[in-house]
């Protein structure tokens, strides 16, 4: 691996997701935060948006052959009750972007910029910054602020981990992960990963539900630690 | 007026039945100038022959996910207007009309549901990737009506453990796990059959493609 190539940035995402979260994706399935990395990953990846436009057009598809139902109201009466009534204002509020160099449904997220952000640490060589307030059980929604270098412990995942890399680099059992990859990892997967030593490594994870760790460091690290 | 779009509900049982006697090819172009239509002046007409081929799918699509009747017909109505009324942002050029009307359906559902917005790509990132590879112009489809037909066929010729995954993926909106659960199949299997499916549809757009 070429490392000017990484530093400058010229290497095309090569990890991407799976068709079934991307289906998920399209078809409203997804929890907020899943759907949030799933942007992210979008925006940097024309590949992946093709496929997502191929999910909808399939969808779209289901949608004509549906059997319709039952309506209530013609098309005339719906435009005249229309005209009558104020348009219904539909709440344009979006939060404002806290950091320009992410993709903005993550940049949305963040209160400035990512570098200075109030991270905690949690462990050796690893800091966090929480982006929701719900119980680890719901799953978790978290930045990760890896020094170059470290290693995290062993783990599995008991149902489904996205994690969206946004600077730097790591690198586990199934390949080289670099800014923009996505990886997209089920319960079957057991992995060490490795940060890169060029840089520190920010990455964004969502989970289903909490990391499952098969060390006893890991395990007494479970409560803190994704990827 | 009312009686006929009651009758067309009770008739069409679906796209295959014996109202579809347009060509799906002409019946899709029709839809997308339609929109097209609409967002360019406005055109009653056109939303007239929009309403009364999507607004009872989308009620069905919405009672599909879970909601009554009465919230359905409410929701339904809620999402023909924004058609109505945001007709200029529709690009046929991009999406068949029955894509664009799903993702309005499904993005007001969300919202309706959950009380927020679905989070997308915002098209005016500053850094939004464009740059595009080899590999996703193989993956790139043509949009127009032809493609829709051959993808409408494709749907239609998979397997039918497939079309099953897929359309309870559609109808029920939930996830691949949750699909798995409620067929009681391995969640690998679930996976496999929509990896196939996409695959199917993918590899069956592209083959016809070199022959025309």
């Amino acid at each position: 691996m070429n490392i000017s190539e990484q530093t400058i940035g010229i290497d095309p995402v090569s990890h991407h997701l799976n068709d079934e979260t991307l289906l998920d994706y399209a078809c409203g399935a997804l929890p907020v935060a899943m759907e949030t990395l799933v942007a992210c990953h979008l925006t940097v990846c024309p590949h992946c948006r093709e496929r997502n436009q191929l999910a909808d057009n399939v969808n779209g598809q289901m949608l004509a052959d549906q059997k319709p139902a039952t309506i209530k109201l013609s098309a005339a009466e719906l435009l005249s009750q229309a005209r009558s009534k104020p348009a219904i204002s539909v709440s344009k509020k979006t939060n404002a972007v806290g950091d320009k160099s992410v993709p903005r449904p993550l940049g949305r997220l963040l209160p400035g910029p990512i570098e200075s952000l109030e991270w905690r640490a949690v462990a050796p060589g690893i800091k966090q910054f929480a982006l929701n307030n719900q119980p680890r059980q719901a799953g978790a929604f978290k930045l990760l602020r890896l020094e170059p270098g470290i290693t995290l412990s062993q783990h599995t995942h008991n149902e489904r981990e996205l994690t969206y890399v946004v600077r730097g680099s790591y690198r586990d059992e199934i390949g080289h992960f670099k800014a923009g990859d996505i990886a997209d990892l089920d319960g079957h997967v057991e992995h060490k990963p490795i940060v890169g030593d060029e840089e520190v490594c920010i990455a964004l994870i969502a989970t289903d539900a909490p990391v499952k760790y098969t060390t006893m460091l890991g395990k007494i690290m479970q409560p803190f630690v994704g990827i | 007026m009312m009686e006929a779009i009651r009758n067309l509900a009770q008739d069409t049982t679906s796209a295959s039945s014996a109202k579809a006697v347009v060509d799906p090819a002409t019946q899709k172009a029709q839809m997308r100038q339609h929109l097209v239509a609409i967002g360019a002046n406005r055109d009653e007409e056109a939303f007239v022959s929009v309403y009364e081929y999507f607004a009872g799918r989308v009620k069905s699509f919405l009672i599909g996910k879970g909601m009554n009747e009465d919230s359905a017909e409410e929701l339904m109505q809620e999402i023909m207007l924004i058609i109505w009324r945001r007709a200029e942002s529709y690009d046929p050029a991009k999406a068949a009309a029955s894509t664009w009307i799903f993702t309005i359906a499904r993005n007001r559902h969300i919202d309706f549901i959950r009380g927020n917005k679905r989070i997308e790509v915002e098209l005016d990132d500053e850094i939004l990737e464009l740059e595009t590879t080899e590999r996703d112009v193989q993956e790139k489809h043509v949009n127009d009506e032809q493609a829709a037909v051959r993808l409408a066929r494709a749907l239609d010729r998979l397997p039918q453990e497939q079309r099953q995954v897929m359309h309870l993926s559609y109808f029920r909106g939930q996830s691949h796990g949750a699909i798995a659960q409620w067929l009681d199949l391995p969640i690998g299997t679930v996976k496999s059959r929509i990896r196939l499916a996409m695959q199917a549809v993918r590899t069956q757009l592209v083959a016809e493609d070199f022959e025309h």
